[in-house]
């Protein structure tokens, strides 16, 4: 086996194995990756880390130095899995090439866009799916008997959840970003949002880190604020009319879930004891105005990044939001943020998630703080 | 003198575990802060800080407890995280003692950043060090 650290060489393969694209992984790559040193690796697989929240395969390479044992991170377990893979796809003695990206920081640590089998019998992969076809012909949305919009399936209808949203990122102008919230330039920042100069200062310096530092990944905080709805595996709206709330279920979420209150009550003491801890997930209180559940939020803490990308907030945030299922496949999703703590003035955004039809939520658990 | 040796380390794992600090990805100067100040590491005093935010200012408590005292003109210059402050103590004798302090964030991006820097008042100056608990 050899170790070639340039261009692209699995055309010539005589078997391929397709690992899922990039634009659909767990947490951001360019954080630790870097796009702009391709390597292609061909070697021996020595073990098969099966793991949230990214698969590693380890990987002996051959080069005129000697063997080095090398860490192939790909795709989480349940993207993979969507894909067809599963924990003995590969096994320890496969020969494989490996297409992708080598680790900012000279480590022996590749990403794998493409993981190839270089020996034995054909098998391809599909890729990660993408967001379900939209119909030819809007279908209406469901209804209850008040005729309500239901947010979730229709009764005795299949299971399903939101997910797929057309945008990942929170921005009040079009700044180019990557699906993440890491701006194609730095200089940008000041076009995200009206940051007070220390939270622009902040914003900046995480940019310039390639988020690395956030702390939903490398910590397991839960992701309050906006983010629940811009991870991947996106989230489940289960009505609960008899009891006025609405329960937001996280798909990315380590369980996680979060309860928006349709009963009148206030921002303050729902749940005993606890009525001056702020939370991860605030404190939601929502009302129907028309077709549209307007959730107001607040109560929360400074522990977590509430919109991909880093941009801060404080304990004074307070975010209005606006559900609207337009037509049975497509929740509208509009939010204005409000945090006078590192903010000018208030700023809004929003887009839309997909209804996934026949598949329960996805349920991945952050896994013993591994990057 | 195996139990000893089990005692030592549950301790030290408490102890680990009681001195992480909290997480903080809001305003960085906002929380609990201890250290060291001094005219030289060999004669040096504790100091507890403890700040707040509240989107215009930046207010806090100098060694809370019966001796504390409010900070005052405290700034935070983003360009080179340079934060400034100040505080009258008084003295037993009644005199005030201005305290100008000055130092740098370093380690930013985590949740134990330190801030290091410089102190004055019109009888001496020294360094001090003090980290995010």
């Amino acid at each position: 086996m050899t170790f070639r650290a340039k261009g692209l060489m699995a055309a010539s393969l005589a078997a391929i194995v397709v690992a899922s694209a990039a634009v659909a992984a767990h947490h951001p790559i360019s954080a630790k990756f870097d796009d702009k040193k391709p390597m292609t690796l061909s070697g021996i697989v020595t073990l098969v880390d099966w793991r949230n929240p990214h698969v590693h395969i380890f990987m002996n390479v051959r080069d005129a130095k000697g063997t080095l044992n090398w860490a192939v991170e790909i795709e989480s377990p349940i993207e993979l899995q969507q894909s067809g893979w599963n924990a003995e796809t590969l096994k320890p003695g496969d020969a494989i090439t490996v297409q992708g990206m080598a680790a900012r920081n000279g480590s022996r640590q590749i990403w794998g866009n493409t993981v190839a089998l270089t020996t034995g019998s054909k098998r391809l992969f599909a890729l990660t799916p993408m967001a379900p076809v939209a119909p030819l012909a809007a279908r209406p949305s469901p209804r209850w008997p008040d005729k309500q919009p239901r947010l979730g399936p229709l009764p005795g209808g299949v299971q399903g959840y939101w997910g797929f949203p057309t945008s990942t990122v929170l921005a009040e102008a079009n700044v180019p970003m990557d699906a993440y919230g890491l701006l194609r330039n730095v200089a940008d920042a000041p076009k995200v949002a009206p940051m007070q100069p220390w939270a622009l200062a902040l914003y900046t310096e995480r940019q310039k880190r390639f988020l690395q530092d956030d702390p939903t990944y490398i910590n397991c905080k839960p992701p309050g604020g906006v983010r629940q709805f811009q991870i991947s595996y996106g989230v489940q709206l289960v009505e609960d009319r008899e009891r006025q709330r609405v329960f937001v279920l996280i798909g990315g979420g380590n369980n996680n879930f979060r309860i928006i209150y349709l009963d009148g009550r206030g921002h303050v003491g729902q749940v005993g004891g606890d009525d001056d801890n702020p939370l991860y997930y605030g404190r939601s209180v929502g009302k129907w105005e028309g077709d549209s559940l307007v959730v107001d939020t607040r109560g929360f803490n400074e522990d977590f990044w509430f919109t991909n990308g880093g941009v801060p907030h404080t304990e004074q945030l307070k975010l209005v939001e606006r559900f609207t299922r337009t037509d049975f496949d497509t929740l509208k999703y509009e939010v204005t943020v409000e945090d006078p703590g590192a903010f000018t003035r208030p700023w809004s955004g929003g887009w839309n998630l997909r209804w996934v039809a026949g598949q329960e939520l996805p349920r991945h658990l952050c896994q013993d703080n591994r990057p | 003198m195996r139990v000893l040796v089990g005692i030592v380390a549950l301790s030290l794992a408490v102890f680990a575990g009681a001195v992480r600090p909290a997480a903080q990805e809001g305003h960085p100067l906002k929380g609990s802060w201890i250290g060291t100040w001094g005219p030289a590491k060999s004669h040096s005093n504790d100091m507890v800080l403890i700040l707040n935010w509240d989107g215009k200012s930046i207010s806090g408590t100098l060694n809370p407890g019966v001796d504390d005292v409010a900070i005052k003109n405290a700034t935070l210059n983003p360009e080179g995280w340079v934060f400034r402050f100040e505080a009258d103590v008084k003295e037993k004798a009644g005199t005030t003692l201005n305290y100008v302090v000055e130092g740098k964030i370093e380690n930013l991006a985590f949740p134990n950043r330190t801030v290091s820097g410089t102190w004055k008042n019109q009888r001496e100056s020294g360094k001090f060090k003090i980290g995010r608990q």
